[in-house]
């Protein structure tokens, strides 16, 4: 049962990074490999969240991973990591958060809303220090990957 | 041997449609410089922002030449920065001249998109996505399909009557919030929050966010403070669009929708 539950999340969070994939035109040969980074930062959010991880940590983490993944799949297909990074992030970008927020300001509840104001800065913050220890990875390590020598900016 | 001003105007030109299409600007950089480097350009410099782009080359010489842009904060196109991220290449190694290099622009400006249609159906799919993803059912699923193929309607008819990026914002999740309470209404067990949610991820500024993180780590600082403040107002834009029903639906009579 966790296993179905755990494929399932997978599937549709492969399936909504390809719908905004879609929608920010990209390249219709990279669509599949935007969904797969998309797919995989879910994954490794739902898996730490599920096991107990406090969601901040859990977005940091996951954000690192779908950076280091979009950068892998930049050097291999030779596509800006742009591509994947832009599409793939949307499934952990904070947008429950934004509207809790505001929900809760709305009916009086400022205590809640400044908890869940607080949280979305925090995942926000997150997920930059995920992006940028991603990136601090030497471009020289995913050169390896590459199939043949490289002239221009796959890097960054 | 093309002229210092031919390949900076393509150099340049590249740039612009780049940045308009959503390309961070160190990429741009690098690819203005980089082409410069490959026709030697003796001495150049490159600064670009967010919105304008400013470039010279050989200035202490005969043909020295500079050129400025500006370029207004535009949507996302990732095929066609892939597509000159491209070209730049084959003009780095001299696969393609500048003249073939006008034409690749060209093409490039006109690239094809996905039809209408299918950009509907997959706002449909995506806020159908979210909406199970962040907790809801397989009938949260099935509405926020439905209203986000609405959103996105009414999106295309925003931008067609050219209304600014706030209104945008504002607008769609008004639209969103108040279709979410009227399904309310069908009497199904529904979980309204789960569904605006889904329903506002096509609104999120995830990108913005993303490139105002990736320029302040090239320290391009200017550029990064106006994305985040890109960033933020769309976030603000989006609160207070799904405040304006749930005011009314209370003003109206309508009990509290969450603990």
């Amino acid at each position: 049962m966790m296993w179905l539950e755990f494929i399932i999340q997978f599937v549709i969070a492969m399936l909504a990074t390809i719908s905004f994939a879609v929608l920010f035109t990209a390249p219709k040969k990279e669509i599949i490999y935007c969904g797969l980074t998309g797919a995989v930062g879910w994954i490794v959010y739902y898996l730490l969240t599920n096991n107990g991880m406090h969601l901040v940590l859990a977005s940091g983490i996951a954000t690192f991973c779908l950076t280091v993944l979009g950068r892998c799949f930049a050097v291999v297909r030779k596509t800006p990591v742009t591509v994947y990074l832009l599409s793939g992030i949307f499934p952990l970008v904070p947008g429950a958060g934004i509207y809790y927020t505001a929900y809760y300001l709305f009916i009086g509840n400022t205590e809640m809303s400044g908890f869940k104001g607080l949280e979305t800065l925090e995942v926000a913050g997150a997920m930059v220090f995920g992006i940028i220890f991603g990136f601090g990875i030497p471009q020289a390590l995913f050169h390896k990957l590459s199939p043949k020598k490289i002239t221009l900016n796959e890097e960054s | 041997m093309a002229t210092t001003k031919e390949v900076l105007a393509l150099a340049v030109e590249i740039a612009d449609v780049m940045l308009r299409n959503g390309g961070e600007i160190y990429r741009i950089e690098d690819t203005v410089i980089h082409i410069l480097k490959a026709y030697n350009a003796k001495s150049f410099d490159v600064y670009v922002l967010s919105n304008g782009i400013f470039a010279s080359a050989n200035e202490d010489q005969e043909d020295s030449c500079s050129m400025i842009r500006h370029v207004p904060l535009g949507s996302v196109n990732l095929a066609k920065v892939a597509y000159l991220n491209q070209l730049a290449r084959d003009l780095c190694n001299h696969d393609c001249t500048i003249e073939e290099g006008w034409e690749r622009v060209k093409t490039a400006k006109n690239l094809p998109g996905y039809s209408k249609w299918i950009e509907i159906f997959f706002c449909g799919l995506g806020s159908a996505g979210f909406a199970y993803l962040f907790g809801g059912g397989w009938l949260e699923f099935a509405f926020a399909f439905l209203i986000g193929m609405a959103e996105q309607v009414v999106l295309h008819a925003l931008i067609k009557y050219k209304a600014s990026r706030f209104l945008k914002n504002v607008f769609a999740s008004m639209f969103v919030s108040a279709l979410s309470i009227l399904v309310l209404f069908t009497g199904l067990p529904l979980l309204q929050d789960k569904i605006v949610i889904g329903a506002i991820m096509p609104l999120v500024p995830g990108i913005t966010f993303t490139t105002s993180i990736r320029d302040f780590h090239n320290g391009d600082y200017l550029s990064g403070t106006i994305h985040l403040i890109d960033a933020l107002t769309t976030a603000l834009c989006i609160a207070v669009g799904i405040c304006l029903p749930l005011a009314i639906y209370s003003y109206m009579g309508g009990g509290a929708l969450l603990p």
